[in-house]
């Protein structure tokens, strides 16, 4: 492994580690809020993605590996991921769909 | 760059553009595999979920209370991880070791607190196919569907930690197996973040 910079040591871990846990606390605080269903769906995406990005740049290491590395994995699963949002709603047209009598 | 020639059969080998070895380099494609199969389960739910009016919200205060104690072990977990790849990297056997069986045992607890919520669940007529609130069938086959698939995830990851703790004590493996079964940990924390607020938050009553 060539790593492109210096290494956290464990506290830099566990300062991360209290952050994902402050994350975790304002999902379920919002949730007790009672916001609207699309509102705190929103809003936990968000945060739940926020801590997807700390956990693959520091707990996955890929901040600390080549940038190349980043640009093969992040964009190539985003992209899936997008296809898959514009792919699924065919389901719902399938459900109305008719077969020719 | 050339790295070396291992045999008469074979050229120079170049050194990987990603500057990592290969056995990191498979879990790494793993883990995008890994996350489009998780990805398509989630969007599938996301869409069941938006097209029934009257979706059950059945995780009462106790689930969410016990989702939480879940999320901070399995958090927890990734730290004693890192650390026993901190510790391995160091040269540190025994320390790593430890590190790795204490992320064995967390792994463990959540799977323990993970099976409670299941048979609560069942016990309360929830399944794949039955929903006992009268609503749509799919909250249950997108719970346990979902939920079951990290579950698996997670027995795995913590058998594969305890065979590399085992294998790293003997010295029959490094730091970087160490490291690169790690990743896959993480990886494993990593869709948690999405389940527990996606299946149970948005679920809660």
């Amino acid at each position: 492994m060539t790593p492109t910079a210096h290494e956290p040591g464990l506290r830099t871990y566990v300062g991360i580690w209290i952050a994902l846990l402050a994350i975790v606390a304002i999902e379920v605080a919002l949730t007790l809020a009672h916001w609207p269903t699309t509102k705190l769906l929103a809003a936990l995406l968000a945060l739940a993605m926020t801590e997807a990005a700390i956990a693959l740049l520091y707990f996955m290491h890929l901040r600390y590996e080549r940038r190349i590395l980043f640009w093969c994995v992040v964009p190539t699963v985003g992209f899936a991921l997008l296809l898959m949002d514009h792919i699924w709603p065919d389901a719902f047209r399938a459900l109305h769909m008719r077969l020719l009598p | 760059m050339v790295m070396g020639t291992p045999g008469a059969h074979h050229g120079p080998i170049e050194a990987s553009p990603l500057g990592i070895q290969s056995k990191k380099l498979a879990m790494w494609l793993f883990i995008m595999a890994d996350a489009a199969t998780f990805g398509a389960i989630l969007f599938a739910y996301g869409y069941v979920r938006v097209a029934a009016p009257d979706w059950p919200h059945p995780f009462e205060m106790s689930s969410i209370v016990n989702g939480v104690i879940m999320t901070v072990v399995l958090l927890t977990s990734s730290l004693t991880m890192l650390g026993g790849v901190l510790a391995a990297q160091a040269q540190k056997t025994s320390t790593a070791m430890r590190w790795m069986w204490a992320t064995v045992l967390l792994g463990i607890l959540f799977a323990g607190l993970h099976l409670k919520e299941w048979f609560g669940m069942i016990g309360a007529g929830w399944s794949p196919s039955h929903n006992p609130l009268g609503g749509p069938v799919n909250f249950g086959a997108a719970f346990f569907g979902i939920t079951g698939m990290h579950l698996l995830h997670v027995i795995s990851g913590a058998i594969a930690i305890g065979v590399v703790a085992l294998m790293f004590g003997r010295g029959r493996l490094n730091a970087a197996h160490v490291e690169t079964v790690g990743l896959y940990w993480h990886f494993v924390d990593l869709v948690w973040m999405f389940v527990f607020p996606l299946v149970y938050l948005l679920n809660a009553r």
